[in-house]
């Protein structure tokens, strides 16, 4: 089962991607954390296979986070969630910043599901 | 569900891959020029005069087209040649990722149309604004990108009702808020009373019962919402080339008697009423 740190400053999209990762069979969440400097943090302690991190966050914000997580660990696959995935440049900026992929707000289970499935 | 840029779209149905995109970025990086390199490209200006320009940019609120003709380095009509120029060289995206190799044309035609279906729900129809500004676009299109949410996200019947000036934001139970900056400066919010919270947070949970959890968790489900609704918002607005910056959402409880309207700003109310009889407002508090 692969392990899977959530990085959201919203306390319902954690629950939201808790949720769907507990009842997919696949992943498992191992923690929560509420900004890109937490996450850093977090990644040392729980060494996650996947992060799923929002962008527009207090304090580091997930670009930031994605840039210093993508020099420090070249293993964790990060997958930005947010609700500014449409935004072309900021789209683009996490893939050219090491994303594995970017999945835009609101979200279906079924897509976060299948995104992180094909990492 | 959301507003997409072509790109995003193409990696989510796996008809490209995200290196081939990055690459098709790469083509169009080198080719589309911004302004002050066009206007050095078309040997109208030195790249001496577009660092004088940028340098008055840090003290004045004003576009590099503009100032350049301000500080009469440009002609008006100079300018227009310019960004004529930068219109019919520019490199799209799908057009990139063909001279990339990653598609077709006939390929390209075809995602393009698919592309177009998948957007269609997020075409604004048109909302009648009580006042005339340079942005009524943006905030029309911000009045119905959040209509069209509440039936996406929150699964709520309604009616919008016309938007009027309002000269105090009245008081409920409460407010999410979020400030948008860019090319616009405004704070976008909505008004819900205790029961509508509750109904945006049993859905955004995706609970049955949310009368356990802590008020804490309640009130984010409203302001997850503001985010959802203003990211998608910039991610609308950045297809026009307007540019605009998310900040985190915060909530707020008003008085009985409401908020005032702060000097400066105007606000743009749009009550909307809910099927149940409970009513939401959206409020744009517009600077300037």
């Amino acid at each position: 089962m692969k392990k899977v740190l959530v990085v959201d400053d919203s306390l319902s999209v954690a629950r939201q991607l808790e949720k769907i990762l507990a009842e997919s069979g696949d992943f498992t969440c191992v923690g929560h954390a509420k900004n890109g400097a937490e996450a850093i943090k977090m990644n040392h302690t729980e060494n996650p296979d996947i992060i799923c991190m929002d962008m527009n966050m207090p304090g580091m914000d997930g670009l930031t986070a994605l840039r210093t997580l993508s020099v420090m660990d070249k293993e964790v696959k990060v997958v930005m969630v947010t609700s500014l995935g449409g935004v072309g440049d900021k789209f683009t900026e996490a893939l050219k910043l090491g994303a594995k992929n970017v999945i835009s707000k609101p979200f279906e289970a079924g897509d976060v599901l299948r995104i992180l499935r094909e990492l | 569900m959301a507003v997409k840029f072509f790109g995003q779209f193409l990696i989510g149905q796996g008809i490209v891959s995200s290196e081939a995109l990055l690459k098709a970025i790469d083509l169009q990086d080198k080719n589309n020029l911004k302004f002050g390199e066009m206007a050095v490209a078309m040997g109208l200006v030195t790249p001496a005069e577009i660092r004088r320009a940028h340098n008055a940019q840090m003290s004045k609120d004003m576009k590099l087209g503009d100032l350049l003709v301000e500080m009469g380095f440009l002609t008006a009509a100079q300018m227009d040649d310019v960004f004529i120029r930068q219109k019919s060289t520019h490199l799209y995206i799908g057009e990139a990722l063909v001279q990339a190799g990653a598609l077709t044309d006939e390929e390209l035609r075809k995602q393009l149309d698919a592309f177009k279906a998948d957007q269609a729900e997020y075409v604004s129809d048109g909302i009648e604004l009580p006042i005339t500004t340079a942005d009524n676009h943006i905030w029309e299109m911000t009045a119905d990108l959040t209509y069209k949410m509440i039936t996406r996200v929150l699964d709520l019947r309604f009616r919008p009702d016309k938007c009027t000036l309002a000269t105090v934001i009245p008081h409920n139970f409460m407010l999410a808020a979020m400030d948008l900056s860019g090319d616009v400066e405004v704070r976008y919010l909505i008004s819900v009373s205790e029961g509508l919270q509750k109904s945006i947070a049993r859905v955004i949970l995706g609970e049955a019962s949310v009368d356990d959890e802590p008020a804490e968790v309640l009130e984010d489900t409203v302001m997850e919402f503001v985010n959802v609704v203003c990211g998608n918002v910039a991610a609308k607005a950045s297809q026009t080339g307007v540019i605009i910056n998310i900040n985190p959402p915060v909530t707020l409880h008003p008085p009985a008697s409401g908020l005032p309207i702060p000097d400066g700003h105007r606000a743009l109310s749009f009550p909307i009423h809910i099927e149940d009889g409970d009513t939401m407002e959206m409020i744009l508090l517009i600077k300037g």
